[in-house]
């Protein structure tokens, strides 16, 4: 084999990532869509219509930022554990790791798989919205950066968790009793200013309230935080969040016995 | 500039100790000729899926090394994958894959372009009488059938180490003659083979060089014929039996 570079073996195992989500695509895709679509519709245009005005916007463009980021984060996160997790219950996984696919081309194909999926979701969710309602995009460059990193983070995440886990068991904990509530109680369907101590400050400790106010900056050009140095924080974080699943995969971590 | 090695495998002082505390390697010194048909004989649990996964990357050695045609295990992983091909003991094929789609991927892994693969999928389902299961998914199909797959799998990108762990384990008699057939003729053809077995006669049928494993070690290798006269046995069963220790086992003992 020569020196060159495996690009055919990095697509190959990114194909496969792509083909095992598009082959039940009215459940990975189409149902995750629906979802942002009804809560869109029942939060924002149902509801939204008795709430006038928070924080200077109209409540329905006030909770689609954080109905896009919780679409990006949960189906980033979801794909990429259980993708990894199912392989190696299989020992299917065995095939790739075999092969001479180097271990960063393995991880980038991994984490890229939930990464797409989740942006094709979160497109077409904020597509079928626009058509609704007259979306704003106050700093674009800034609201798809920001969307784009959070759903890095989330792919890392769910790599590594996909790595740390045994049995499904272990990714429905991680995901319905932390993820899931950081992100309800990070802000998607109200502002920080309408709590009361200690609440506010409780809140500015979820890390995804940071996540939601620059996704939301991006798009309505106001939030709770300041959008830069929350841009720079998950930056760092999701870097070093790669970095950690770099290293275990080099290691073999629960890939490699 | 790429080291070719006239031997296919050379281990040297290969240990490993699981995490567990269990010591499955103790010290493994074996090397296999380029173009040999290698059998590596031992009861179950003696070490050979550990040395075989030590190969593919599969299992991380504590100590010692082990190259593929001259490229190390580890420090060059990426070549000496590349010259590697390993049907595993267990079927761990992707379910929800059919077997055109197994073949495929996995010829995409090692490089191969679009059309050789499509090329090589055609001759391999042809061999492994696999043609009409093509878009079968791998969950579907029958045992011997995923067995069938599995070797398909190992061929694809023709290696020229080629890993067999225990294949004719559990398959029917058709199988095993149409494989061995092919197998043989690969071999003749240049293909280097490494074969596990609890099929002490298909061993010594096929290979031109065994070794013998137990508890993690290396008992002896030579020829079936040099390892009947140095244990003045009539038969490899018997040299088997006697080197692991189960002598009242042999069939002239069990009459």
């Amino acid at each position: 084999m020569s020196k060159t570079y495996n690009y055919i073996g990095f697509y190959s195992v990114l194909r496969r990532e792509l083909q095992r989500f598009w082959k039940i695509k009215r459940q990975t895709i189409f149902g995750p869509v629906l979802e942002t679509y009804l809560y869109i519709s029942v939060f924002g245009a149902a509801l939204g219509s008795r709430i006038q005005h928070l924080e200077g916007h109209a409540y329905i463009n006030f909770i689609i930022p954080g109905l896009l980021l919780m679409a990006m984060a949960m189906n980033s996160f979801s794909n990429n554990a259980s993708s990894l997790l199912q392989q190696k219950m299989q020992h299917a996984i065995d095939d790739q790791l075999a092969s001479p696919v180097s271990n960063t081309a393995l991880l980038t194909a991994f984490t890229l798989g939930g990464f797409i999926r989740a942006a094709i979701i979160t497109i077409v969710s904020f597509a079928t919205a626009a058509l609704l309602i007259d979306l704003p995009v106050a700093h674009p460059i800034l609201f798809i950066v920001s969307l784009a990193m959070c759903g890095l983070f989330f792919a890392s995440l769910g790599v590594l968790i996909g790595l740390r886990s045994q049995v499904f068991d272990n990714l429905s904990f991680y995901q319905t009793f932390i993820i899931q509530p950081l992100i309800f109680l990070g802000g998607i369907f109200y502002s920080t200013s309408l709590l009361s101590e200690p609440f506010r400050t409780l809140t500015h400790l979820d890390p995804i309230f940071y996540m939601i106010n620059t996704v939301r900056y991006g798009m309505l050009g106001s939030s709770d935080v300041n959008p830069w140095t929350s841009l720079l924080a998950i930056g760092v974080v999701t870097a070093a969040l790669i970095s950690v699943n770099l290293f275990l995969f080099r290691k073999g971590y629960r890939l490699r016995s | 500039m790429v080291r070719q090695s006239k031997n296919a495998l050379e281990v040297k002082g290969l240990h490993k100790r699981y995490d567990g505390g269990v010591e499955a390697l103790k010290g493994i010194d074996l090397t296999i000729k380029e173009g040999s048909f290698f059998g590596l004989l031992g009861p179950n649990g003696a070490g050979k899926s550990t040395l075989i996964h030590s190969i593919m990357g599969l299992v991380v050695p504590t100590k010692g090394t082990a190259a593929v045609f001259g490229h190390d295990v580890v420090t060059d992983y990426q070549a000496a994958r590349a010259y590697a091909g390993l049907a595993p003991q267990e079927p761990n094929l992707d379910w929800f894959l059919t077997v055109e789609e197994t073949l495929d991927f996995h010829g995409g892994y090692y490089g191969m372009r679009k059309a050789k693969r499509k090329e090589r999928i055609d001759e391999l389902l042809e061999v492994f009488s696999l043609t009409d299961k093509r878009n079968s998914r791998a969950m579907m199909l029958s045992g011997g059938m995923k067995r069938r797959a599995i070797l398909a799998r190992a061929l694809m990108h023709k290696p020229k180490l080629l890993i067999l762990d225990e294949p004719t384990a559990g398959v029917d008699v058709e199988l095993r003659l149409e494989l061995w057939q092919y197998i043989k003729r690969i071999n003749k053809e240049g293909t280097s083979i490494l074969l596990t077995t609890h099929y002490i006669e298909e061993a010594e049928q096929l290979c031109d060089s065994i070794a013998l494993i137990n508890h993690g070690k290396i008992i002896h290798q030579g020829t079936s014929v040099e390892l009947k006269k140095q244990y003045k046995k009539k038969t490899l069963e018997d040299v088997y039996l006697s080197l692991v220790g189960r002598e009242e086992l042999t069939r002239e003992q069990a009459v």
